[in-house]
């Protein structure tokens, strides 16, 4: 229904996405996940039609997305970043005014717009003015302008923001039941929204895919492998490195220090086989003369995966595909790429704990066969693959 | 066939969408009530004020100048909708500069933009809604001209009204038309404001620059003026150049901001 290929937009010298592949099938709800600044919006615009690729090619409903966009404009409903409402008008009036500008035949569209705006619980709200109603309504607003026609593919960009939790869940259960009779994307930086709404999820970071599975087999990557949470005081740069070196720890994350005492770091680590490496960091920590506060294990989640995923590419990237290397260094530039310490701690440590964690990884596979799969794989970090 | 329907009906729901916006601005009021405030005094001062149309009649008749009457209908008419004509310089940039702004500020035009609507019809909508709006706001001041009219002797000739009116509207469509072009331009409703004023004023004292040209060019740019136009159906001769000058500017800013609405797609980062 949705078919994305090679898809890439730069702003100037910017790549906001870069070579951006994938398909929904019809009925499914396609999860896009990833972090603020990502290239999210970047693509869901695009396939709206609002802006135009760079280069690649977006087909909907077998029209593409750019050069056919008055047919691609007639399958989608749409709801961008900011509900796009017209504030002096009534909620019922606003939906009958999108109806007609959707092309709703004039017989339906009284039992359209009812429709639309009992599914989103306006039935309350129909005669209110757009400006008066708080955040959570104007976005229950925006989603039934979305509906209101009913489109056969349906692309919500960051649906549940500003909403409070009752109204989180009553919007996922919307879109829930939209799925079957519409072909659904949905982006989001939200975890549980994708793990609990979505048949399949799509991780981008910085741009580029890193991967495209259903949410069982993407915590599967990591399963075996273990999580720890650990705090530490002195030096953060410090803990980061020697963290990094363990070859017991694929992954290190760092957590905000909220609420910890001065100088106190926290740190989210996964391990890089299923050998429990708890020992090992408690002595690292301990001979680095570094503080450690707390060690506790935990399960790896979902959150891991794509926090793994989307920590763990750049430097996977740089070392399988020396091609990317350009644009990986134009999208590092972006001063959405926040933490200082991860971006400084991944690329050649990572590299190098990769290196060295993989053959005993899999001590039956011949590590010259590895390279190439990965490379062809290109966005699988996921270590333990065989 | 079909296709032509649904276009029709897509104006039409732009057109009844911008109407209903202006109804339920106070800021459109506010302007409604400073041009009928504004019209009404001048239509006051220009008949009953020092040196008004009755004290020169007056005075004409005192000094029993039978020679040269005064052909007060079209004097008044003359007058008065050429004050109104400059009144409505002011009032229309206020008009047109939220016509587009807004769409942006609100994010609406990334509805509008992902709907199966053409950037024309949208403009076109919007074009006739907002001429409308001044429309009704002109609607009311024929009250008081009918109480003019009414008392006049000699009778008025009702035609010289009318063609006046209409140069009025005209002219406003035409400059209306260039405001929303250059609402599309910009995101802030203060600087479309501006520009749509400084546009107008240009476009106003073209005829002053003309008449220090000779030639040619003056006479090619004393036709673009307004106000030469607009004087010529103020005094009541349907001027077919300045009836064509005022629907090219209106299809010309229908044109241009169909256009810049496409690029600005193409360009935004």
């Amino acid at each position: 229904m949705i078919e994305v290929d090679q898809l890439s937009k730069a702003y100037g010298s910017t790549l906001a996405i870069k070579d951006v592949s994938f398909k929904v099938e019809p009925g499914e709800i396609l999860g896009f996940l990833g972090p603020n600044g990502a290239g999210k919006t970047t693509t869901m615009r695009i396939l709206a039609g609002y802006l135009p690729a760079t280069s690649g090619t977006a087909r909907i409903a077998d029209h593409e997305v750019h050069t056919d966009s008055m047919a691609v404009r007639q399958s989608i409903g749409y709801l961008p970043e900011t509900p796009p409402l017209y504030p002096d008008m009534t909620v019922e009036a606003f939906l009958y005014f999108v109806a007609r500008i959707k092309g709703v035949p004039i017989g339906d569209r009284s039992q359209r717009v009812a429709s639309a705006m009992e599914r989103c619980n306006l039935g309350e709200k129909r005669r209110i003015l757009i400006r008066k109603l708080s955040k959570g309504f104007r976005q229950r607003v925006g989603i039934a302008q979305a509906i209101v026609h009913d489109p056969p593919v349906i692309i919500l960009d960051e649906p549940t923001v500003g909403l409070d939790p009752k109204q989180i869940i009553d919007v996922r259960n919307l879109i829930k039941s939209l799925a079957g009779q519409h072909t659904i994307i949905l982006s989001t930086h939200i975890l549980p929204e994708v793990s609990m709404t979505c048949d399949r999820i799509t991780i981008i970071n910085q741009g580029r895919i890193v991967a495209t599975d259903t949410p069982e087999n993407l915590t599967a990557r990591l399963a075996g492998q273990l999580g720890y949470a650990i705090e530490v005081a002195g030096d953060p740069e410090r803990a980061n490195s020697v963290l990094n070196d363990l070859e017991q720890v694929e992954s290190v994350t760092a957590l905000s220090g909220e609420g910890l005492a001065e100088n106190h770091y926290r740190f989210q680590l996964v391990s890089a086989t299923e050998d429990d490496p708890g020992s090992e960091i408690a002595s690292a920590i301990i001979n680095s003369d570094l503080g450690l506060y707390e060690l506790s294990r935990n399960r790896v989640s979902l959150e891991d995966v794509f926090i793994n995923l989307i920590t763990e590419d750049p430097s996977t990237a740089e070392e399988d595909d020396s091609e990317t290397e350009p644009c990986e260094a134009v999208v590092d530039d972006d001063p959405e790429n926040d933490d200082p310490t991860k971006a400084e701690a991944e690329p050649d440590d990572e590299a190098a704990l990769v290196a060295a964690a993989e053959p005993p990884t899999d001590s039956a596979a011949d590590p010259a066969d590895q390279t190439p799969e990965d490379s062809a794989e290109q966005d699988t970090p996921a270590k333990t693959d065989e | 066939m079909n296709s032509i329907v649904t276009v029709i009906s897509n104006i039409i729901a732009i057109y009844r969408r911008e109407l209903q916006s202006y109804f339920a601005s106070p800021l459109a009021y506010g302007i409604a009530t400073i041009f009928w405030l504004l019209a009404s005094f001048l239509l006051i001062i220009l008949v009953f004020g020092p040196q008004g149309l009755l004290e020169q009649s007056a005075f004409a008749d005192q000094a029993g100048l039978q020679s040269a009457p005064l052909d007060l209908p079209y004097e008044f008419t003359q007058f008065y909708l050429g004050l109104l004509g400059s009144l409505a310089m002011f009032v229309l940039p206020a008009l047109s500069m939220g016509l587009y702004t807004d769409e942006r500020k609100q994010g609406t035009l990334e509805l509008l933009a992902t709907s199966p609507i053409t950037n024309w019809a949208v403009a076109l909508g919007k074009l006739l809604g907002v001429v409308t709006f001044f429309l009704t706001m002109v609607l009311p001041l024929l009250v008081l001209e009918a109480l003019i009219v009414g008392a006049s002797d000699p009778p008025f000739d009702l035609n010289l009204l009318f063609i006046g009116h209409l140069g009025l509207i005209l002219m406003a469509a035409g400059v209306l038309s260039l405001g929303m072009f250059i609402s599309s331009l910009t995101e802030s409703t203060v600087l479309a404001a501006i520009l749509t004023f400084a546009m107008v004023l240009v476009l106003f004292v073209l005829e002053g620059v003309a008449s220090g040209l000779e030639g040619p060019l003056g006479e090619a740019i004393s036709h673009l003026s307004l106000l030469k136009h607009y004087s010529d159906f103020t005094q009541g001769v349907f001027d077919l150049g300045g009836f064509v000058l005022f629907l090219s500017y209106a299809v010309l800013g229908l044109f241009l901001t169909a256009q810049s609405i496409e690029a600005f797609r193409f360009q935004r980062n």
